[in-house]
């Protein structure tokens, strides 16, 4: 392209500007593509993090005796029964018949699906109704004041 | 004697040699009927006599002596009474060997001991030294007559009385196992079997019918009779054979309606054995179809929320006075088939219509009709959701927390079929509201999910045109760098010679 | 007033005296020749590098080494942290695009003999790093600690142990036990996020400052001086600029590949379990491990996994020691043979990760 001076030399300045300007928006505007991800990604989501074999029920005073309370597992439901004694225990609250959550009924001092009437003690064995195996048990351990259930070992 | 004489005898020696009689050679029996014991009076009668059969043919020895140390003489083979299973050795000599009950032109079977052996009265005693029960104990040991002679202990009419006179001895069966009952023959009184039996129908089922007579073996077996997979076949033996059945005349369709059912299909096909089978409904001993008012209690002893339901419902009075049997006018006896959204409400083929409509019981009417809609917004909107999640789940995107949702949703589906019993609109729609909210929730998190998976592309699609607008700058501010450069330079520059 | 960027530069001019560092870097020419595109390629590379340190880093925000939540964090990054998803197809896209771009840096410099005198220290270097690369490579696919990289990891070790005399401690170093285990996965990460990226960077520095200090090498059958110039084009700008403008295109390429290709997780790994049908590592290993199994199992009484190991490693260095032997090539003379045993290499590589990827 020839050099062109004079009257056309502001018309090759503005092109060059023109270019310029082009190129340093381009310059910002990928910047901000890459930065704007960066700085969401730095931001901790809601769930502040990951918890998959353990949660932590809550403190040990909020859980009434002769009471069963269900606690998310990650993505599957949990029970956790303070017996009358105050012993915590905990199953999984998918009711093995027909993955019903089941309930704790202190009326009944046992654990009930409403479905169809299952039947569990409290040890979780499937003592009545079409329930055919026990419900998994899971690990209840106290650390300080908290209630902590994690998978069975 | 004169020939004419002569010939006569001979034939009528020959008829009653055909007829294999031959009274004269039991000499055994001729004596001891004259010392008066009671087997040799019974065997007047038995039918081994009958067949020619001498008392030696059990006990050994030579019948044909009346010299008693000739007559029971050890080495021809006489074993006095015999004692423990050496007595059911003693019949299986002839009726384990077929080829000898065919040279007697027996009608039984053979192998009887066999079967005896395998079965629950084959094992040991609580002696230790001989089995339960040895083939006298139910057939006697003289006076055996056919099991079709009304004389015999294993007449249809008899058995019952055979049985029982161990089964019904509580004292007895505690040797063996405490936990048998031993009130059978109270419950089998109370039943159609029974009574008819007392009455003197041979044609019912007795003990045998049911159980088997050689081969009885525990209700636990899987190979019993009894063992809940086998026992609609056991029982169609005779309800299911229209001849069989013809003077009852009651239905012989039962056995293949259940075969169709849910029930049939579970206990049958996918040997559920928590799945009833006819005595589950009808009662084992006691057998005996339900009454109309309490055919609820009956399918409530494992439905029991329906049940529940269903008797506190404004139905349980209604049916009653009408006379209809509670579940099993909406959902049938035999062949209760999968009930579906479509049996409820007031279209054609919903049973709520044959007694609802809109000029005959109103109330109901409105109801079944608010009932099915409600059902029906639930199933719609939990198979939308259920949809929605596995195409984002598809997709790629997470969708945990929906599916997780998804469960609530399944669970009101459930507990609503069970609540429909109520016939409440309020129950149903308290239950169907909690699950349609839950499909919300699952079908919002999906949502947002596709949402998401469309915005990445759209955000790709941006830094896309982006960046290319900045390559094309970058190029275009390179060429016309490029371009300077030559014109401010004469000469190209010159690479370093090695 | 001079503009902010002067200023800056001369500050630190005062302090460190870059006068002479700016000059030398002014002078740096590249050549251009019909084979001047292969030029590009350690560039990419160095790129690729780079994103993957930036990626890297960001992930270790939020990933948990360790058997428990591996696998969770992963999943957690992917479907709670915004542009998580992005980061992690991102990484696991670049390690493979790196590897690739290296081997084909590597090749270009092997069919143009650049590793001859003076250069045998970049090319030795160099080789270190695609080694690394490797490394990198093998160690970081375990990190997610699924079901396909478990047994992957297994198996690769396993083919370590039966190296003869050292394989069976080796393996046990490897595995930070005698099966793979959570401790292999600690393992690995130290080794992914600490060891080979201390080891590379140094070996990278040596190779850069070489570059820069004995500036491009050229085509031996390039004429000499017969026309008296050649063309070429300094550095600074202009071969830095193209440079860059290929970097965007790849970084474009990359964000389509997370976008519509992105990277699976598969399922946990459950040590107990019996490993799935087709269990393959990542196709840069595939034409070694197709190779073995072509292998019979005995061979003149040496077993014969034994035996492919040990070839792959005395050819490997061989290749890295090319320097050494290639005489014909240090002393300015045309190698065909050189050229023979790269196409000999590249075909068979090409074909057997071919085969591998197919069955």
């Amino acid at each position: 392209m020839p050099v062109m001076e004079n009257e056309t030399g502001q018309y090759e300045k503005s092109k060059r500007d023109f270019l310029k300007y082009i190129l340093g928006g381009s310059i910002i505007a990928w910047l901000a593509a890459i930065l704007y991800p960066v700085f969401a990604y730095l931001k901790p989501p809601k769930q502040g993090e990951v918890e998959v074999t353990s949660v932590k029920a809550g403190p040990v005073t909020t859980f009434a005796k002769d009471s069963g309370t269900i606690i998310r597992f990650g993505n599957k439901p949990v029970i956790l029964i303070r017996t009358s004694s105050g012993e915590f225990r905990a199953f999984s609250a998918t009711c093995t018949h027909l993955d019903c959550t089941v309930q704790f009924r202190n009326d009944m001092g046992l654990i009930w699906c409403a479905c169809h009437n299952g039947k569990y003690d409290l040890t979780g064995r499937n003592i009545s109704g079409p329930p055919p195996r026990p419900l998994d048990a899971y690990r209840v351990v106290i650390q300080g004041e908290d209630v902590f259930i994690s998978k069975n070992a | 004697m004169n020939r004419m004489m002569l010939r006569l005898y001979c034939l009528f020696a020959l008829g009653l040699w055909s007829a294999g009689v031959v009274i004269a050679d039991d000499k055994c029996l001729t004596c001891h009927e004259t010392l008066g014991d009671n087997p040799s009076t019974l065997f007047k009668h038995d039918i081994h006599r009958t067949k020619g059969i001498t008392c030696a043919g059990c006990h050994g020895g030579n019948a044909n002596s009346d010299e008693m140390d000739q007559a029971m003489d050890k080495n021809a083979g006489f074993i006095g009474v015999p004692k423990g299973d050496q007595i059911s050795q003693v019949c299986a000599r002839c009726h384990s060997n077929a080829e000898k009950m065919g040279q007697f032109r027996a009608s039984v079977p053979a192998g009887q001991l066999e079967r005896l052996e395998a079965s629950v009265h084959g094992s040991l005693a609580t002696s230790g030294k001989e089995r339960i029960a040895q083939c006298s104990t139910c057939h006697n040991a003289h006076g055996i007559v056919s099991v079709r002679n009304p004389a015999s202990p294993v007449y249809p009419l008899n058995v019952v009385g055979t049985c029982t006179t161990c089964h019904a001895n509580a004292a007895y069966m505690r040797t063996y196992n405490p936990s048998l009952p031993v009130d059978q023959l109270d419950k089998y009184r109370t039943s159609v079997h029974g009574m008819r039996n007392g009455k003197g129908d041979p044609k019912v089922a007795e003990c045998a019918s049911c159980h088997g007579s050689h081969d009885i073996l525990s209700v636990k077996d899987v190979k019993s009779a009894v063992y809940p997979t086998n026992i609609p076949s056991t029982c169609s033996k005779c309800h299911s054979d229209a001849k069989h059945m013809k003077e009852y005349k009651i239905p012989t369709d039962q056995f293949e309606k259940f075969s169709k059912s849910v029930h049939g299909v579970a206990l049958l096909q996918k040997q559920d054995i928590s799945a009833p089978a006819c005595n589950s409904c009808h009662g084992n001993h006691g057998a005996g179809p339900p009454g109309v008012s309490s055919v609820s209690n009956v399918c409530g002893t494992c439905h029991a929320l329906n049940a529940e339901l269903f008797s506190s419902s404004p139905h349980k009075k209604a049916f009653d006075e009408r006379k209809l049997p509670e579940c099993e006018t909406c959902h049938s006896n035999h062949e209760i088939i999968v009930a579906t959204n479509k049996l409820l409400g007031v279209t054609p083929e919903a049973v709520c219509s044959s007694c609802h409509s809109p000029s005959q019981n109103v109330k109901g009417y409105a109801v079944a009709k608010a009932m099915r809609s409600l059902v029906d917004s639930l199933s719609t909107e939990e198979q939308q959701a259920i949809a929605l999640v596995r195409e984002a789940e598809q997709k790629g995107m997470e969708v945990t927390d929906a599916e997780f949702k998804l469960r609530d949703a399944h669970q009101a589906r459930l507990q609503s079929r069970t609540t429909v019993h109520s016939f409440d609109e309020a129950k149903l729609r308290e239950v169907v509201l909690k699950g349609l909210n839950a499909t919300t929730f699952a079908s919002d998190e999906a949502h947002s999910a596709l949402d998401e998976y469309v915005f990445r592309r759209i955000g790709l699609g941006i830094a896309t045109l982006i960046i290319t607008i900045l390559a094309i700058s970058l190029y275009l501010y390179i060429r016309r760098l490029e371009g300077r450069q030559r014109l401010g330079e004469k000469n190209t520059p010159t690479f370093p010679q090695r | 007033m001079k503009p902010l960027w002067r200023r800056l530069y001369d500050w630190v001019d005062e302090r460190v005296q870059l006068g002479g560092l700016v000059e030398f870097m002014g002078k740096k020419y590249v050549p251009i020749h019909r084979h001047s595109v292969w030029y590009y390629f350690g560039g990419v590379s160095l790129f690729l590098f780079l994103i993957q340190v930036v990626t890297g880093i960001l992930l270790l925000l939020y990933y948990k080494a360790g058997e428990e939540y591996a696998f969770e964090s992963i999943q957690f990054l992917m479907s709670k942290v915004q542009f998580g998803w992005l980061i992690r197809s991102i990484h696991s896209w670049t390690a493979n695009l790196f590897i690739l771009t290296a081997m084909i840096h590597m090749f270009s410099v092997f069919f143009e003999k650049s590793y001859r005198k003076p250069r045998e220290i970049t090319w030795v270097t160099g080789m270190l790093m695609f080694f690394l690369a490797l490394g990198f490579g093998f160690s970081g696919y375990l990190l997610p600690w699924n079901e396909l990289a478990f047994f992957a990891t297994k198996v690769g070790t396993d083919i370590a142990g039966i190296i003869p005399v050292i394989g069976k401690p080796v393996m046990i170093f490897l595995r930070g036990g005698p099966e793979v285990t959570g401790a292999t996965l600690t393992r690995f990460f130290g080794f992914h996020v600490a060891v080979f990226p201390g080891i590379f960077t140094v070996l990278l520095g040596i190779h850069l400052v070489l570059v820069q200090r004995q500036g491009m090498s050229e085509p031996l059958d390039e004429p000499t001086g017969s026309e008296g110039e050649q063309k070429a084009m300094p550095f600074f700008p202009n071969f830095l600029l193209r440079d860059l403008l290929l970097w965007l295109i790849v970084l474009n390429l990359l964000a389509i590949l997370a976008v519509f290709f992105p990277w699976e997780l598969g399922m946990k790994a459950d040590p107990f379990a019996s490993a799935p049908a087709g269990i393959k590592p990542e196709w840069y290993f595939l034409f070694m491990f197709q190779t073995l199994k072509y292998i019979p199992a005995k061979l003149l009484s040496i077993d014969g996994e034994v035996l492919g190991i040990l070839l792959f490693a005395f050819a490997g260095l061989l290749w890295t020691l090319v320097p050494f032997w290639d005489r014909k090539s240090s002393r300015g003379e045309r190698n065909r043979f050189i050229n023979y045993i790269g196409l000999f290499v590249v075909v068979y590589i090409m074909i057997l990760t071919i085969i591998g990827w197919s069955t």
